[in-house]
């Protein structure tokens, strides 16, 4: 190993120093001088960003980590991503299977954790019927593990009751998208980033929770600066510093607002007439199709003037907001979960989607009406192959006969085998677990005890049911709920491919070898699978390539094409875009539009085809204004609203692992706006208890401006601070995504 | 009495010696127990005290300037934080301490593409921070003069 003079010198003053101290140096994870034998292509663990990654190994050890300079993020990331090596390398690491005994996990061996854990299924199901038994995933599994346990347990023990954390993120845009254009997903692609002229971004802070997006907004504005960016939200964000056009809304306002600005765009004669007449269904709430002047006498509730006390903005920046809108020459939307978890979060996707409807803005480069995920493959893993309990690989629905026939085809299966009746949603599945309906559980990668609404309401059932887990850190809080868990090979230590927000999957390669008896999570599942009894001709894979080929065939004939993204392309070109129909498909930028969307024949006379609807036309739907399930007023004034921080991801158990990161940032506090903070004589760093018509908690002040007054913010992450125990369980019914962003509280000086 | 004088002179000389040890012993002992090896003041808040690790509130007293322009620079405006390229001052976090960050190691991990047409052009330079200053490359021309945060500034 060669070291240069600098660092010599370097060395040599620091060990004189610790001479001097009497104490030996500390192990440090790595540094400049540890050479990389080797870059391993992957996906950053983290957000739905799905930025490339090359993680350098050296003696079988992952010592850094590098953006892939090949992939959409070109070789940047955010902080977390460039340090998630130690992650890896945690102590809390799960390396030998546990079982309860006597209250407590202890170890077993592999056998007796799949035997106990396979008994319990053929108990219940034999007991019952197959509706007692469950899955709960992960928009963090990889794809072919969400398939093949969404196989494992529709085709195999034919319950349909598999669900996964998704619901709780994007179960919203996915019924935005499916009402709107006839099928899920994103149609435009991260591309639209660096064409857009306007950005309009509502409901999302994508500078704390997608930082490299955000970067290259700010590129995008830093190269041209007419390029305007409106930021919509009731907190005023690090997003905000480079907005040009602040709206800061009242919690719950958002399908006012977005109806609004529609009722300007119309009203000012800003609307794509060409466009919407020939490519658009206006249709009211009740499915009813109706003309564009119907639309313009719905919108006349809407005058800016009109909402502007109820939406909390005034109404020149609703106009100014729309005519930016409707006369940039591109205009991108971006939205995460302030829109999403709403009560009416399809609603609201419906509604922003008009608005490029409406327009015409949709389909060219640089306008696009863009959903951010928050998790690395839920868009991949759960939404594409069917993880869901109403859904079959690539965009079928159990409940379609015809569908249910094309996988029994597919899957081997004698014809109408399929259970036909949906499972349980999230919420319902927890409730059902309550109730002592479901009785068996598998999670994989996901902290429910954490990460669900008005937490302990569903504690009880997690305590009722057997749990068997699969997940990688002993301190997530859900263990303490678990009755066997298996450990997984996490990240790089296995093969397996995530999918992005922008349509985008990339594989993950294996660049190390897992710890202790840690195995790919795919092994496990087949494993208890056998011993339960699942037919052995349902699931003969090796490892999870023979899954991503049979996946493949799967999605092939359908719009959701995966045939030509084989392994071998994987594994040579930093991820590659579906609709994908052969291996020279270069893969899909732009969805809906003929020359670029390969399921649009080129000799098909219009521009435009929005397939997925009967009529090839999309939807500009009706939505009426709907309040929060639980607005502020009456004895609990203030509005709580919860999210992340960019230090921390999700529940924390792996940004908790990075000494920087959890050394800087180890608990959760509550953030006050400075008028309410004086009122109440609330100085920075004070006790202050939030109290929900679910329970109180105590957080240290940080007093700013960020908040609207009336607001109070407190991040989600601290499993020590949860405040998931004061969130509400509403949920959409139309996508049954629960309305985690706005619930009524108290604010007091304690 | 020459001998009497030069034995006087000699205890004086031996005095401010010993004096001299003295203070620059207690100094000595000072520095080394209340700043520790690393000699970052912070390496000391870090072993107690919550979010020690929030290298920013700090230093936005007692170093402003470059807390200012790291605020108002690129990695600012992004989040880059103190961390991920200083690492922890008492060398407990997962990337070394350094006050110079090195360009290989730290500044390749988001700007790999940049270094290696650097490196081929004029070889492995030392410092990046020579030209593109870390905590001051601000947001070229005034594409940002008319937002939220200069506005408020503003006000």
């Amino acid at each position: 190993m060669a070291i240069s003079r600098r660092n010599f010198i370097k060395n040599a003053a620091a060990a004189s120093a610790f001479l001097a101290l009497g104490v030996a140096p500390k192990a440090m994870a790595a540094g400049p001088g540890d050479k990389v034998d080797n870059w391993v292509k992957g996906v950053c663990r983290y957000c739905g960003t799905g930025c490339g990654v090359m993680v350098g190994v050296s003696n079988g050890k992952v010592i850094t980590v590098k953006g892939d300079p090949n992939n959409h993020n070109q070789g940047i990331l955010c902080l977390k991503g460039a340090l998630l090596a130690p992650v890896i390398y945690a102590k809390e690491r799960v390396t030998k299977p546990l079982i309860r005994k006597n209250g407590e996990l202890v170890e077993a061996s592999w056998d007796e954790a799949l035997d106990l854990a396979a008994s319990k299924f053929k108990e219940a199901i034999a007991e019952s019927d197959p509706d007692s038994v469950a899955y709960y995933g992960s928009g963090q599994a990889l794809t072919e593990e969400t398939y093949l346990a969404s196989k494992i347990f529709k085709a195999g023990l034919k319950s349909n009751n598999v669900e996964g954390n998704p619901r709780l993120c994007m179960a919203s845009a996915v019924g935005g998208y499916v009402s709107t254009f006839g099928k899920d997903e994103p149609m435009g692609s991260y591309n639209d980033l660096d064409a857009a002229t306007c950005f309009f971004i509502i409901g999302s802070n994508t500078s704390e929770c997608h930082p490299v997006l955000f970067r290259r907004i700010a590129a995008r504005k830093q190269n041209d600066k007419n390029v305007k960016i409106i930021v919509c939200d009731p907190r005023r964000t690090n997003t905000s510093r480079i907005a040009d056009l602040h709206m800061s809304m009242k919690p719950g306002s958002d399908l006012a607002i977005l109806n609004s600005m529609a009722y300007v765009i119309v009203n000012e004669e800003l609307d794509d007439y060409r466009f919407h007449n020939k490519y658009v269904n206006f249709m009211t709430n009740d499915k009813e199709k109706v003309d564009f002047e119907a639309y313009k006498v719905f919108l006349a509730d809407y005058k800016p003037e009109d909402i502007e006390e109820l939406a909390g903005v005034p109404a020149a920046q609703i106009r100014e907001a729309a005519m930016i809108f409707a006369e940039s020459s591109a205009t991108t939307s971006l939205w995460c979960m302030g829109i999403n978890q709403r009560i009416r979060g399809v609603w609201a996707n419906n509604l922003i989607h008009n608005l490029h409807l409406i327009t015409g803005k949709i389909g060219k480069l640089g306008s696009t009406p863009l959903s951010l995920t928050g998790q690395p493959n839920a868009c991949g893993g759960v939404r594409d192959t069917g993880g869901l309990s109403h859904l079959l690989p690539a965009g079928r629905l159990i409940k379609k006969q015809a569908h249910r026939n094309q996988l029994e085809e597919q899957w081997g299966m004698p014809k109408d085998s399929l259970n036909p009746k949906p499972g349980l949603h999230t919420m319902a599945l927890f409730q059902a677990m309550n109730d002592g309906k479901v009785k068996v559980v598998l999670t994989l990668c996901t902290n429910p005890a954490q990460s669900l609404p008005n937490v302990l309401k569903y504690r009880e059932g997690l305590e009722k049911c057997f749990n068997v887990a699969i997940e990688a850190f002993s301190d997530a809080i859900s263990l303490k709920y678990a009755d066997v868990v298996f450990p997984p090979a996490f990240w790089v230590e296995r093969t397996g491919v995530f999918g992005c927000t922008e349509r985008r999957y990339a594989l993950v390669e294996q660049a190390i070898e897992p710890p202790g008896e840690c195995r790919p999570s795919v092994n496990i599942l087949i494993d208890l699978a056998l011993r339960i009894g699942v037919d052995p001709a349902l699931i003969p894979y090796k490892n999870s390539d023979d899954i991503w080929d049979e996946w493949r065939k799967v999605s092939a004939m359908t719009p959701y094409n995966f045939e030509g993204i084989t392994r071998e392309r994987l594994k040579k070109e930093s991820g590659i875009k579906w609709p994908c129909p052969t291996e020279d498909h270069p893969g899909t930028d732009i969805r809906y539009v003929r020359g670029e969307d390969p399921n649009i024949p080129l000799d098909y006379p219009d521009k435009y085809h929005f397939y997925g609807k009967p009529d090839g036309r999309a939807v500009v739907w009706m939505r009426p204004q709907k309040p929060a399930a639980e607005p502020a007023g009456g004895d609990y004034p203030f509005t709580l609203t919860t999210g992340r921080v960019i230090d921390h991801w999700h529940t924390a158990t792996m940004t908790g692992k990075v000494p920087e990161i959890a050394r800087s940032f180890p608990n959760a506090y509550v953030e006050v706006n400075t008028k309410d903070a004086k009122r109440m004589g609330i100085n920075h760093g004070d006790n202050v208890k939030l109290t929900t018509r679910r329970g109180d908690m105590t957080f240290k002040a940080r007093v700013g401006d960020v908040c609207e007054p009336g607001l109070v913010f407190v991040p989600w992450f601290d499993p020590k601070l949860l405040i998931n125990e004061l969130t509400i369980d509403a949920i959409d019914p139309g996508s049954k995504q629960p309305e985690f962003k706005i619930c009524a509280c108290q604010v007091e000086k304690v | 009495m020459e001998d009497q004088n030069k034995c006087c002179k000699n205890k004086w000389v031996l005095l401010v010696v010993a004096l001299l040890i003295i203070f620059g012993g207690s100094i000595l002992f000072y520095t080394q127990t209340a700043v520790s090896g690393t000699k970052c003041e912070a390496a000391k808040h870090l072993k107690s005290g919550e979010e020690a690790g929030d290298c920013y509130t700090c230093h936005l007293k007692t170093t402003p300037k470059i807390a200012q322009d790291w605020f108002e620079s690129k990695h600012g405006v992004m989040l880059v934080k103190c961390f991920v390229c200083h690492g922890l001052p008492d060398g407990t976090g997962s990337i070394e301490y350094s006050a110079n960050p090195d360009p290989n190691y730290i500044c390749r991990r988001c700007h790999d593409p940049a270094v290696t047409m650097m490196e081929k052009k004029f070889g492995m330079r030392a410092e990046c921070n020579d030209c593109h200053k870390y905590h001051s490359n601000s947001v070229h021309h005034d594409a940002y003069s008319t937002t939220e945060s200069k506005k408020k500034m503003d006000q």
